[in-house]
């Protein structure tokens, strides 16, 4: 079953004169439960192709529609419902609130969702236990790790029960076991049936994707099916 | 409900996580723009207010009778003092003679009879001394020599502005006598009658009406003015509690005084020019306070924009999680509002507990007055709801501004 189907993306970008075609007509199917990794070389589109698929951002031309839903027609309160209610975000740099614990960065989806207050919290310890931090629940991001924080951000993304959860380069910034405990925790999930896309520019951890679906020069040169 | 959850959770936690030294600094700046709204207009105000207060304490009190317009003194004085004598809530009363005369000084040295006396023209009020110093105490303002006995005749007691040495700083707006010190003599002359007395005291306040004024007892006035009717011309009246005023003049004015006399309250009886000074004051103060507003408006506007934009990435990651934007907003009014909240409420714990205290026991001497500060609640009040309001906007907007742009432009820090 399809959850994500992206047709014919172009994305432009205009800046005074000048005139940039970072995607030029991408289109990709994603499968309910597929772990896909988008690679490819720095400027060959791959981040920004993910930022149309998670509806961070808007193709110029193209249709995306996303567990049965064309997210060109939602506006953008409706987009930010949305991304609550059926996308979860890991960013290359963990993206979690600095003054907020990690209990607390983890509740703000559930809260948004309307959870009450102790509901969202012991989701959140639950959630953060789950990926190896019940030891670190209390914790601000600045007393935690590089791979820590990454964690939490997982676990927050994890705390919403997205359709699809998106990784932008989440190894990026951590060194090489962290990067790997990282990826072995997406596999985990990505085993329990979570629809995963990830951007990365690194062979070694595709090791669990389904797919890597490989860019250049805005579009996408090559699908390779590994499992 | 689920936003204002949010919003206040991260509202709360910023305040929580910031600074000390910044959030103690906008506080300030909250407390000095509260303490500016209020203080600046109410040393203006509390310049006139000083003023009243001592025509109120020092001259007039809290009722006047006075004559009415058609007569040149008030009627039947003696009903009207027994009347008021039976009221328990009159603590006391002056019954006061009005008249003018001429005060010659140095007569006895001068040699050219052919030159200029040394006279002016003065008023003379005639004085139970007991009753005025009890109503008016005004005792309390002698600057030279001592106050009237009641059982001395020929004494007199001389505003200050009548004498050259106290009014020469004014330069010639008073027609003065020179050099003139308590135990000299002076003439104090009524049409044909003249008769010398002995300078007691000179007598000098902050209300003008004190300092023009020659002060002896009611019986020599009677005697030198031709007063046998004993009819006086003003009787001031104190009362406990000075807020009774109302009802005390409606009573007396029951029991039929009306007829004899003109019975004000002090209030009414205070010159028009005044109030409207007091208006004027007042709206002074409010404009100069409002720049003081604008200012701090400004500067939340500035904070927070300021603390918006460096968490602007923040904010476009928390949209692109699916957090509102009107949740992020109410996360930085709630901090606009906790800076106005605790800049007024410090502001207003000095104003009640130390300023207005401080400036009851310690007036600023200014020439004409014993400047107070006055605070009224209702308007302090006021104020703050203006203060409070500016501040919500002042910290909504930049978080407005903030929010309404691009999420993905706000996460990769692009323009």
């Amino acid at each position: 079953m399809e959850i994500i189907k992206a047709q014919d993306i172009y994305r432009t970008f205009v800046s005074g004169n000048i005139t940039t075609h970072v995607l030029k007509g991408v289109s990709l199917d994603v499968q309910l439960g597929e772990f896909v990794a988008i690679m490819g070389k720095s400027g060959a589109g791959k981040s920004t192709f993910m930022y149309q698929l998670s509806i961070l951002d808007h193709p110029t031309s193209g249709t995306i529609i996303i567990n049965g839903t064309n997210t060109k027609e939602l506006n953008e309160h409706e987009q930010t419902e949305f991304r609550l209610n059926t996308l979860g975000y890991i960013f290359q740099d963990y993206a979690l609130v600095p003054d907020l614990s990690a209990t607390e960065n983890c509740m703000l989806p559930l809260l948004m969702k309307g959870e009450d207050w102790d509901k969202a919290k012991n989701k959140a310890v639950e959630m953060l236990t789950s990926v190896g931090l019940e030891t670190r629940v209390d914790n601000l991001p600045s007393q935690l790790s590089g791979g820590e924080q990454q964690r939490v951000a997982i676990a927050r993304a994890l705390a919403g029960n997205p359709k699809i959860i998106f990784a932008d380069e989440p190894t990026a910034n951590l060194d090489t076991i962290s990067g790997n405990a990282i990826i072995d925790l997406l596999g985990e999930l990505n085993k329990k049936g979570q629809t995963i896309v990830m951007v990365t520019h690194e062979e070694e951890y595709t090791k669990y994707c389904n797919r890597i679906v490989r860019m250049e020069d805005g579009k996408i040169i090559k699908e390779e099916v590994l499992r | 409900m689920r936003t204002f959850r949010i919003g206040f959770l991260l509202g709360f936690r910023q305040i929580q996580r910031a600074s000390i030294w910044t959030t103690t600094l906008i506080i300030f700046v909250m407390m000095l723009t509260f303490l500016n709204l209020i203080a600046v207009s109410g040393v203006l105000v509390g310049l006139i207010a000083g003023a009243e207060k001592a025509v109120r304490e020092n001259t007039y009190g809290d009722l006047v009778i006075s004559p009415h317009s058609e007569e040149d003194h008030i009627l039947n004085t003696q009903t009207i003092v027994r009347e008021i004598s039976t009221y328990p809530e009159i603590t006391t009363y002056s019954v006061r003679y009005n008249g003018t005369g001429e005060l010659e000084a140095n007569f006895k040295e001068r040699r050219d009879l052919k030159g200029d006396a040394d006279v002016t023209g003065v008023k003379v009020t005639g004085i139970d001394t007991q009753k005025e110093d009890t109503t008016t105490n005004l005792s309390d303002f002698i600057v030279e020599g001592e106050y009237l006995d009641p059982n001395e005749e020929g004494k007199i007691l001389i505003g200050a502005y009548y004498l050259s040495q106290y009014a020469e700083l004014y330069g010639d707006i008073f027609e003065t006598v020179e050099d003139v010190h308590p135990g000299d003599t002076v003439r104090l002359t009524v049409g044909e009658i003249s008769k010398e007395f002995t300078v007691k005291g000179i007598i000098q306040s902050k209300v003008d009406d004190t300092n023009l004024n020659t002060y002896i007892p009611e019986r020599e006035f009677r005697r030198l003015f031709g007063r046998i009717d004993q009819n006086a011309d003003v009787i001031a009246i104190k009362i406990n509690n000075p807020a009774d005023n109302i009802k005390i003049k409606e009573s007396l004015l029951n029991s039929g005084l009306g007829d004899y006399a003109k019975i004000q309250t002090f209030e009414e009886s205070t010159p028009k020019f005044l109030a409207d000074i007091k208006k004027t004051f007042n709206l002074l103060g409010t404009f100069i306070g409002s720049i003081g507003l604008v200012v701090a408006s400004i500067t939340i506007f500035i904070i927070i924009f300021i603390n918006a934009l460096s968490r602007r990435r923040n904010i476009g990651i928390l949209k692109g999680i699916g957090i509102s934007e009107r949740a992020i907003e109410i996360a930085y009014v709630l901090q606009a509002t906790f800076y106005a909240l605790a800049g007024s409420l410090l502001g207003a714990l000095l104003t009640y507990g130390f300023l207005v205290p401080y400036f009851d026991a310690n007036p600023i001497q200014f020439p004409f007055s014993d400047g107070i500060l006055v605070a009224d609640p209702i308007e302090t009040l006021y104020k703050f709801g203006i203060l409070f309001i500016t501040t919500l906007i002042a910290g909504f907007l930049p978080a407005w501004l903030i929010t309404r742009q691009n999420t993905l432009n706000s996460i990769l820090g692009r323009k």
